[in-house]
């Protein structure tokens, strides 16, 4: 898989990671990772935050759709 | 690694704080309602007259509900246990850190001194004098052993569910705070015209130190069956809950 962006430009770059919400390939250039805290437990005990978070490739993109403020 | 130890005190003191003034409210908005007008009125029926135990359904509803809210707002910052019973059933049985009682319970207990004493001040004088700030005691006939029996099955079929539905890996997620808050609902409609119901300690605290401070009545002799029967009770169904569920 190529690099959606890349392609964009005119070069030809290997996707490295795919964007998690839409799938797009991404090269190392284009990829943005959101790590994700995990918290396991609740009620009747305080939740737990997992101490490796998940990660997470977005393309820039859905990280604007989705952070962007 | 977890919410910061004063973060979670901060909503333990909340949620009792929402336990004491939505439950301890309706039970003073109940007797302020049944005390009605001189004259009494055919609607002053008061509690225990004929409309009794439909009024401690009401009250027992407004507990639960203010309970399961509390739970699904803050059960994962603190567990949200707003009963020193239950914070010393999960200590007793190694689910809560030593560290973390002493602190938990103070916090219980300014947030229901916090909720009588506001209530007493938002509701006025009625509240104490009628109202008695819904502190618990128990009903003529109930004798000091009995109660403190009372009080522990009561608190016993609470920390069950508390077991069954939360602590229990298996349980389906998402039900724990509706099925707690009807449980204690079903608990005080039972067992309220007995004792009260309080099945927490803290929950008598705040009503009792209201009452001794705005020259109500005193009932601190009572209090020992809120404490004894409360704990006893819950310490012995999470026991047993963890007898019955080991392998």
């Amino acid at each position: 898989m190529k690099c959606y962006y890349c392609a964009l430009d005119g070069k030809d770059s290997e996707a490295v990671a795919i964007c998690i919400v839409c799938g797009m390939g991404l090269c190392m250039d284009h990829i943005i990772r959101k790590d994700i805290d995990v918290w396991e437990g609740g009620y009747p005990l305080p939740s737990k935050r997992v101490k490796t978070p998940l990660p997470r490739i977005l393309c820039p993109e859905c990280y604007n759709a989705l952070y962007a403020k | 690694m977890t919410i910061s130890l004063g973060k979670r005190c901060v909503a333990e003191a909340v949620g009792m704080f929402i336990l004491v003034f939505f439950g301890t409210g309706a039970a003073i908005v109940t007797l302020m309602l049944a005390s009605g007008t001189t004259p009494s009125t055919p609607f002053n029926i008061g509690i225990g007259a004929l409309g009794g135990l439909g009024d401690w359904l009401a009250i027992g509803l407004a507990f639960g509900i203010a309970i399961a809210g509390s739970i699904y707002a803050l059960g994962r910052i603190s567990g949200c246990h707003i009963n020193p019973a239950v914070t010393i059933a999960l200590f007793a049985t190694r689910r809560l850190p030593g560290r973390d009682v002493v602190p938990y319970i103070a916090a219980q207990l300014v947030g229901a001194a916090a909720a009588s004493l506001l209530l007493a001040w938002v509701i006025g004088p009625d509240a104490v004098t009628i109202g008695g700030l819904g502190a618990t005691a128990p009903f003529a006939g109930i004798g000091y052993l009995q109660a403190i029996v009372i009080e522990a099955i009561g608190t016993f079929l609470l920390m069950l569910v508390i077991m069954g539905v939360a602590v229990d890996e298996r349980a389906t997620p998402g039900f724990a705070g509706l099925m707690v808050g009807l449980a204690v609902a079903g608990i005080i409609t039972t067992t309220g015209n007995l004792t009260g119901a309080s099945l927490n300690p803290a929950r008598t605290f705040g009503p009792y130190l209201g009452d001794w401070l705005l020259a109500g009545q005193n009932l601190w002799a009572f209090f020992p069956i809120y404490i004894i029967g409360p704990i006893v009770g819950a310490v012995l169904a999470a026991y047993l809950y963890d007898y019955l569920t080991e392998e």
